[in-house]
């Protein structure tokens, strides 16, 4: 009879098992362990002459009308060409465009003669017809579209080779806007059926490299061979996304894969990685400092509505202290809102960390007699680098203002906090920003402009929407007169801007950031070109002896 | 009424409740998307777009309509088995989810085949010597691989046979040099099926570290499951009667303790599969490994309506079929289960 509920049974006396059971079981788990070691010496060959790259970019899309993502953009800067583009000196050179865009006296006409020779990856040729048609699609449905839509008003052929652009006010940076590789030319053969919607898994442009195989994870790049320029220095590319800062770490060091894009790669990997490149383990190469990161101060609201306390807080940050500190002095520390590559490059528009003058203004505001400023300070919780610079500053204000300000330090993720940001929720906030293209323009429009100003307030454009509510009387004529305007006025009007900017505070620079790449001892040097991509075609494996796997005390070499 | 009936019956209504929980999920989750912080745009755009390119993208998604509107557009384009087109890549969400569910099945399926393998072979070894040695090392094992942080063990396990030792790949599904095998998804399935030895090997080696670390993980909840409910068959008195009756303690075990210890067994199967096809996100975000897990995460860092609220709907789906399955089964293999 079986027990009834809750009734507690006695446990039986143990018994002993047979030893054939478990003799039995241990084959079986001897069974497994072989089966694991087996597929441990079935590794696949490597291609002769093919190279991995890998990053944490998972690329969804490679339609130029859907790239926003800086992975797409590297995919796509081996895959299509831009009109132009920037060399790593600054200077612009013509790509598919034949020579400079020829103005018209007003400034409205632009002219672009355009390369001839040159075919698409599926044979048909690149000419006047197929640049207007890919310019118009983007304008239609591009993501980034209003970058190019926002200056230009329309776009004809006017010639077998070259096209006019019409534009809605004159713009000087109409070449580095023309850089951008999501305006890259596709085929209209190839998107005929796709002229009004993205085409995510095919692209079918004019670079030196054609797309073989496409998935989110991993793309295949063979080399074009009618490539209108010079030809790959290997024998294609292999892009593989791997989701996490450690494994991409680990596929470098072990050999698996043969190039690493930082992108996605924690500030101390980075470090490691660098270390390992100056003790000769690695190569690495570095792009232009492309990109800023910086505080935004909410300036329509207390406690930094105060002009003193934002002054004062711009005297308090010790950025050589924190660059080093945080990334090991991989990101210079920045004093201006345009990277110094740029035009109107003004190193020293925000004063620098001076803690006793820093003291004295928050004693004027009221503060250090007795009474701390609490200062709330948000970073993006899902970046770890955010976090560090957040406490490491916190510290350094500790240390040397404890007396004055304290901040309060709070995470957010950061789809979470742009959102607030927009709508004014957050007191100091820390971010970062890269222009679409490089030009001065990029980086203070997006940060400064305003399209409803009330008073040095901004009620509404892009200076609310970064969170600093800020602006100035005058301040949106100068920035429109900045982009129509060329040469040294220009570069003194952006320095003006910028010095004007900075004695208000709405913003406070910190560090400065560029693409990085390492690859294997085996493998030549990554290098970048002005707009901050990766050269995929300069990518080479070196001559020398077989892979072998050497101890070192960083950890396992690369193999090959 | 017979067994039969009972059975049909039970079957029926939990067949017929499951269209209106998948409703009530699916509403919940298409609310909650829209109360939590964060908008689509801003992911998309980047904090800095015009205000006017915003606008022009959100009405091109349909996000500037009320939101009983969308609700409407959403629940009627359901019914008509429309999962919506993703928000981020313009794909339809039922491809995304074609490409990514098999990814997290198998390595799913084989971690359980693992898990199950080794947490029942553990859990076994102890049964002849009740709190001896090998017992109270099983107990251990049982304890220890269940209350082990995923994280952890995986980058560790990672770290060692990945990047010190270099055994192993560090992640991702297949090596970077071979291409994915057309099919069904399952790529050590479709690789077999086309005969295409690297890809099966480099599909095998790729899912052999997540696969192990989550079936290590798993195995304790099977270890401890077998051994408690093996130490009190044994104890019962059906086995005591047989023993009575002479036989052999292995016969004992095996023919009379062993199945009625393993129906709890089974249960608990079907709790981890339906678990399971939800993902191991951990493991997957680990291992780089493209399942659905992984998906959904970055489609909710994205905040991308459709593909979050046509990845729940799925899974829920299947969890909702699995568990039907599994009692139905269990109820079929235990007469004493009753409706």
């Amino acid at each position: 009879m079986p027990p009834a509920t809750g009734q507690i049974v006695p446990a039986a006396p143990p018994r002993p098992l047979p030893a054939a059971a478990l003799r039995q079981q241990a084959r079986l788990l001897a069974g497994l362990l072989a089966l694991a070691s087996l597929t441990t010496a079935c590794a696949p060959p490597h291609p002769a002459g093919t190279l991995i790259v890998a990053s944490k970019a998972r690329i969804d899309s490679l339609d130029p009308a859907q790239a926003s993502r800086s992975g797409q953009m590297q995919v796509l800067s081996a895959l299509g060409d831009p009109l132009y583009a920037i060399a790593t000196d600054g200077t612009i050179e013509p790509r598919l465009a034949s020579g400079p865009p020829l103005l018209s006296a007003d400034g409205l006409r632009a002219r672009i003669p355009l390369r001839k020779g040159v075919q698409f990856h599926d044979g048909t040729p690149f000419d006047a017809a197929a640049m207007v048609f890919s310019l118009k699609r983007f304008m239609a449905i591009g993501t980034l579209g209003y970058q190019f839509s926002d200056r230009v008003k329309a776009v004809r052929a006017t010639g077998s080779h070259e096209i006019e652009l019409e534009l809605k006010a004159p713009f000087s940076p109409l070449s580095r806007l023309l850089s951008a590789i999501f305006l890259t030319p596709v085929s209209p053969t190839a998107y005929r059926t796709h002229t009004d919607k993205p085409l995510n898994d095919r692209f079918v442009g004019t670079g030196p490299y054609r797309l073989a195989f496409f998935n989110g994870q991993q793309q295949r790049l063979t080399p074009f061979q009618d490539y209108w320029g010079a030809r790959p220095a290997n024998g294609g590319i292999d892009l593989v996304t791997l989701s996490n800062s450690t494994a991409l770490l680990g596929a470098l060091r072990s050999g698996e894969v043969d190039v690493l894009l930082a992108n996605g790669v924690e500030i101390d990997h980075q470090q490691a990685l660098h270390r390992d490149a100056a003790a000769g383990r690695l190569r690495e190469g570095s792009g232009p400092p492309l990109s800023i990161g910086f505080f935004s101060l909410l300036t329509d609201q207390p406690p930094l509505n105060n002009p003193l306390l934002r002054q004062a807080l711009a005297r308090s940050l010790d950025r050589a202290t924190i660059t080093q500190r945080v990334s090991l002095g991989m990101r210079p520390p920045l004093r201006q809102l345009i990277p110094p590559s740029l035009p109107g490059s003004d190193p020293e528009a925000w004063p620098t960390y001076d803690p006793a003058a820093a003291r004295a203004l928050y004693r004027q505001a009221g503060y250090c007699n007795g009474k701390v400023f609490g200062l709330p300070l948000t970073f993006r919780s899902d970046i770890p680098t955010d976090r560090l610079l957040a406490l490491t500053w916190q510290a350094q204000v500790r240390r040397d203002l404890g007396d004055c300000l304290e901040l309060q330090v709070s995470g957010m993720e950061s789809t979470t906090a742009y959102d607030q940001l927009g709508k004014g929720a957050l007191t100091l906030f820390f971010y970062d920003w890269i222009g679409d293209y490089p030009d001065p323009e990029n980086f203070l429009t997006p940060l400064l402009g305003c399209e409803k100003v009330e008073a040095n307030r901004c009620a509404k454009g892009n200076s609310a929407l970064s969170g600093s509510f800020w602006s100035a009387p005058g301040l949106d004529a100068e920035l429109l007169r900045s982009s129509r305007i060329d040469g040294p006025e220009r570069e003194r009007l952006l320095r003006a801007i910028q010095r004007r900017t900075a004695t208000a505070v709405p913003y406070l620079p910190v560090w400065l950031m560029a693409e990085q790449a390492w690859s294997g001892r085996r493998i030549s040097a990554p290098q970048f070109d002005g707009s901050g991509r990766l050269r995929l075609d300069q990518l080479r494996r070196l001559p020398g002896p077989p892979a072998t796997l050497a101890a070192s005390p960083g950890g396992p070499e690369a193999r090959r | 009424m017979s067994r039969r009936s009972d059975l049909l019956r039970y079957l029926g209504a939990r067949l017929a409740l499951a269209p209106l929980m998948l409703w009530l999920i699916s509403s919940l989750v298409f609310l909650l998307l829209r109360v939590a912080p964060g908008d689509p745009i801003d992911a998309l755009l980047g904090p800095k777009a015009p205000a006017a390119a915003r606008a022009a993208l959100r009405q091109q998604l349909g996000l500037d309509q009320p939101l009983l509107v969308q609700y409407g557009h959403f629940l009627g384009d359901l019914l008509h088995g429309n999962l919506g087109v993703s928000q981020a890549s313009k794909e339809p969400v039922t491809t995304i989810i074609q490409g990514s569910l098999p990814a997290s099945l198998e390595l799913g399926l084989v971690a359980l085949l693992i898990a199950a393998v080794l947490g029942l072979a553990v859990g076994f070894s102890g049964i002849a010597r009740p709190e001896g040695k090998v017992d109270l090392a099983g107990r251990l094992f049982g304890i220890g691989t269940y209350a082990l942080p995923p994280f952890w063990a995986a980058m560790v396990v990672q770290l060692v046979f990945a990047v010190w030792l270099g055994w192993l790949p560090v992640g991702g599904r297949l090596p970077a040099t071979v291409l994915p095998p057309e099919g069904s998804g399952f790529y050590l399935l479709d690789s077999l099926r086309a005969g295409n030895d690297q890809q099966f090997l480099g599909a095998l080696r790729h899912l052999v570290l997540p696969a192990s670390t989550l079936g290590l993980l798993l195995s304790g909840i099977f270890t401890n499951a077998l051994r408690l409910n093996l130490r009190r068959a044994l104890s019962s008195d059906y086995v005591e009667a047989a023993r009575s009756r002479g036989l052999s303690e292995t016969r004992v075990v095996l023919r009379h303790a062993l199945p009625n210890a393993l129906l709890p067994v089974l249960t608990i199967t079907g709790i981890t599969v339906a678990s399971l096809i939800g993902g191991a996100l951990l493991i997957e975000v680990t291992y780089s490994w493209p399942g659905i897990a992984f998906r959904l995460q970055e489609a909710i860092a994205q905040r991308d309506y459709p593909l979050v609220q046509g990845i729940v709907v799925v899974v829920a789906a299947l969890v909702v079929l699995v568990t039907v399955a599994v009692d139905l089964l269990v109820a079929l293999l235990d007469p004493r289960v009753r409706f």
